[in-house]
Parts: C-alpha cells; structure tokens; sequence
C-alpha cells in the first residue's frame, strides 16, 4: 500500500488535477466516437438511399380505330412504392371473343384488389393469377379470354408474369429487347421444325399460328414467370404493353421514336405519337405503361 | 444433379461443321468446336477435335487438354472446354466461342480459368454465330423465365428464328444447370 500522506500537498493536487483531465479527455474520446460512428451509419443510409433507383411512370390508353376499348391498364400506388414496389400490368380483351373489355378490366380490377404482392412471392403471384383465369373460365367457358402482362420492380429488380401475346419490353443501351416470349402456336412449330433439322418459315406463313394457346380465361393457365428476379440499370426503360403497339411500331424501330434524355412522360408521348401517325385503317387498342429507371437524388 | 440440353442445327448450310460433345462421366465436361467458321478443312478439325475429346486425353485437366488441342489443331481453330470440378467449374474458350453465365439477375461471360458455381447458376455455351442473333438482355430473361435448360434453349430458338427462321449457318449451344 501507498501512503499518500507522505506526498507533500502540491503533488497530490497536480495528481488529482490530471486523474481529473483525464477522466475529462476520457469521455470526449468517448463522445467524438460515438457521434462519429452515429454519422457513418446516418450517411450510409443515406448514400444507399441516394443510390437506389427510383420508378418514373407514365401511361397511354388510347382506342386506335376500334369501337370499343378492350385494353385495360393497373399502376400501383406511387406512395408506397417504397414498401411493396411498384406493380405494373396491361390487359388486352382477346379479338374475335365477346366480352374483351369486361374480362380485361376484371382482370385489372382483381389484380388491384389483391395489392400488395410480395416481390419473392412468385409462386402465389402466379397462384393469384391462376385463379383470376379460372374464375373466367368458370363464367365464359372460353367464349371470353385476354392476356396479361404485369412487372413488379422493387429496388433495382425486376419481377414479370405474361400470359398470351402482349409485350414487356426492356431498352436498354439503345436496344429494345422483349422479355417475355408469345404464347402461341408459332412457339410450338418452331420448336418442332428445329428439333426436326429444318428452318422455321411455315410457322410464320400460316396465320392462323398467331392463335394463342394461352390466355387468361384458359382453364389452369400457365403463367411465365421469372423464377428469380432481373437486375435493372439506370435509364432502363420498361414497356408493359399491348400488341396494338408493337404492331404498328415493330420492336426493332422502337427505340428510333424515344431519346435517351426523355423522361417517362416524354417516352409515352413519342410512341404514342409514333403509332398514331401511322395512320393503321385497322389500328387495334393501343395501351403501354412506361418506367424509366433513374437514380434517385436527394 | 446436372441438367443439360444440346442444340445442334444446320441451318441453311449443307452440312454441319461445329462439333458438341457432352459427358457426364467421369466429370462432366461440354466441348464445343467452331468449325462451320473455318474457311478449310473444317471437316478434318472438327474431326480431329472429336477423336481427341474421345480419346484418353479427355481425362487430362482442361488446361492439358487445351495444350493437346494447340499441338494438333490449327492456329485458327476456335473451340470452348468446359469442365464441372469440385463446386466449380474449370474453363477455356478460344476464338469466337464461349460461355455466359446468369447470376443474380445478370449475365456474364465465363472467364478462362476456375470459376466457383452456387445453386441456381446456370451456363449457356455456344458458337458465336448462335450469339449473333441475340442480346443479353434476352438471354437473361429466357434463363429466368424457363423451367428447364430445354425450355431455355427453345425459348432463345424462338428468338433467332424470329429473325432469320434458322437460315443463319450452323447453331450449336448447350444450356446447363447445376443443382447442388
């Protein structure tokens, strides 16, 4: 043991002055720690935030030269975007059935009813869908049917289902690419005539090929599906739409109607403009949902 | 588990030049040989790569292998080696043939060497000719789409024979899925 008695009363005041300075010294250290590493985490979600991209929608919903609209469009709710995503989808009421623009908004109508969907639930998305086939069905026993297309995007990822002809189209580097392929007999012909060894041009000389063989309103559809999500880039531009679009302004001219620079609403414009001055005598329904994704800046 | 789907087409030409081998014994390996690209003597490689990918040699580790191929074959061959090893798989490509892989919702191409594999990766090997008359973007969204490699494979046909109904020279691809 120390006595500190002995020490004379000098010594022992400037030991108690510096125990106090660094008792002080101490809890600054303590306090410049936690704030700085209470900073970091504040900036990092931040910075997260800053990066993730953000959906920039517009639509178009227009009549072409039929009497009736037999499209049908769903967009999710932009507020909450930022739980469940953003939930996109077109419907088209199948030609030459009766009934296309009450099936089609039956089936855009269910489809908001069930909002939210779970983005890694594929599988009951899928299951969901299915039963909405079913149940026309059950009223129009094939007498009534319409397609499908809806994408789910959540961060950067994309999630889509189809069923029938209608298109989800990616553009990407200048390039429009379909993502989901058409469910019709020109599909099976060529699978067989490749099997077989031979070129595939009599799957596309026959019309009567472009028939779907799947659809919403078939008994136990089969829905396409990813099974595991896409990453998306910035300025991606994703096209939910019906075939009267792509109709008029095939896949591969797309990309001349929109500029890099265009917003979604920009985007929209032009393609509606571009099929609109085509001035088709038989321009079917023409509808698309366009996102553009962008970085997101606070 | 491994599951593989091969595609092989003539197209519009007489005869189909490429070669496509595909063993799963002892190890798998998918060998894909460029020779509908070659201006001569495409029949002779094509056949000489064939005797060397069924002879004993085939054992060999990929990079003696290719070391077998360069001593035979001529300088301007093009050919894909792949070999499943361990959890991974090995890899050598040379010319216009190669292979891509689909990842977490990307696609990339497979690069010379050991590669390290997880569940629900899954490979596309072809010819550049097969590449020509896709993107990408498309490739990716067939691979995630399709239940199964065939599935895969008819989904990127759709895509080729949408633009020149299979009159495009020779097609070779293989698509496989490596399930743990």
């Amino acid at each position: 043991m120390y006595d500190f008695t002995l020490l004379p009363g000098d010594t022992v005041l400037a030991i108690r002055v510096a125990l106090v300075l660094f008792v002080f010294a101490f809890l600054s250290f303590s306090v410049i720690i936690i704030y700085t590493l209470v900073k970091v985490r504040v900036y990092s979600k931040h910075h997260k935030d800053k990066l993730k991209l953000i959906c920039d929608v517009a639509y178009f919903h227009e009549k072409g030269k039929r009497d009736d609209q037999e499209d049908s469009l769903y967009i999710s709710p932009m507020d909450k975007l930022e739980d469940y995503g953003l939930v996109a989808a077109c419907s088209d009421g199948m030609g030459g059935l009766l009934n296309g623009e009450v099936v089609s908004k039956y089936v855009t109508d269910s489809l908001r009813e069930h909002y939210p969907y779970r983005f890694d639930g594929q599988k009951e998305n899928v299951q969901l869908i299915t039963e909405i086939s079913d149940k026309i069905y059950e009223e129009y026993h094939l007498g009534a049917g319409a397609t499908l297309v809806m994408v789910h995007i959540y961060d950067d990822y994309l999630n889509f289902y189809s069923l029938g002809d209608s298109n989800i189209i990616l553009i990407r580097n200048n390039r429009a690419t379909l993502l989901n392929y058409k469910q019709n007999y020109v599909t099976l012909m060529i699978r067989k005539f490749a099997e077989g060894g031979i070129d595939t041009v009599d799957a596309y000389r026959d019309t009567r090929a472009k028939g779907l063989i799947d659809f919403v309103g078939n008994h136990k559809c089969n829905v396409l599906k990813t099974s595991s999500p896409i990453r998306l880039i910035e300025n991606d531009i994703i096209i939910v739409s019906s075939d009267g679009v792509t109709d008029s302004i095939p896949l591969n001219r797309l990309v001349n109607h929109i500029h890099f620079d265009q917003n979604a609403t920009g985007i929209a414009r032009s393609i509606k403009y571009g099929v609109k001055t085509r001035r088709n005598p038989r321009q079917d329904n023409y509808s698309a949902v366009v996102i553009k994704m962008k970085r997101s800046f606070v | 588990m491994i599951e593989y789907y091969t595609f092989k087409h003539r197209g519009d030409s007489l005869d189909f030049l490429d070669e496509v081998y595909l063993t799963l014994i002892p190890s798998m390996t998918v060998a894909i040989f460029y020779g509908s690209h070659l201006s001569e003597g495409a029949r002779s490689q094509a056949l000489l790569f064939s005797e060397i990918i069924n002879s004993d040699e085939a054992a060999k580790s990929i990079s003696d292998l290719n070391g077998v191929m360069e001593e035979y074959l001529e300088q301007d061959s093009e050919y894909l080696l792949l070999r499943a090893v361990d959890k991974g798989i090995a890899c050598f490509r040379r010319g216009g043939v190669c292979a891509k892989i689909v990842r977490n919702g990307q696609i990339s191409i497979l690069p010379n060497g050991y590669f390290e594999l997880s569940r629900e990766d899954r490979l596309i090997c072809a010819t550049s000719n097969f590449y020509k008359y896709l993107n990408d973007e498309g490739i990716l969204a067939d691979a995630l789409v399709a239940d199964s490699c065939s599935e895969w494979m008819n989904m990127m046909i759709r895509r080729i024979s949408d633009q020149n109904q299979l009159k495009c020279g020779n097609l070779s691809a293989v698509t496989l899925r490596l399930e743990n």
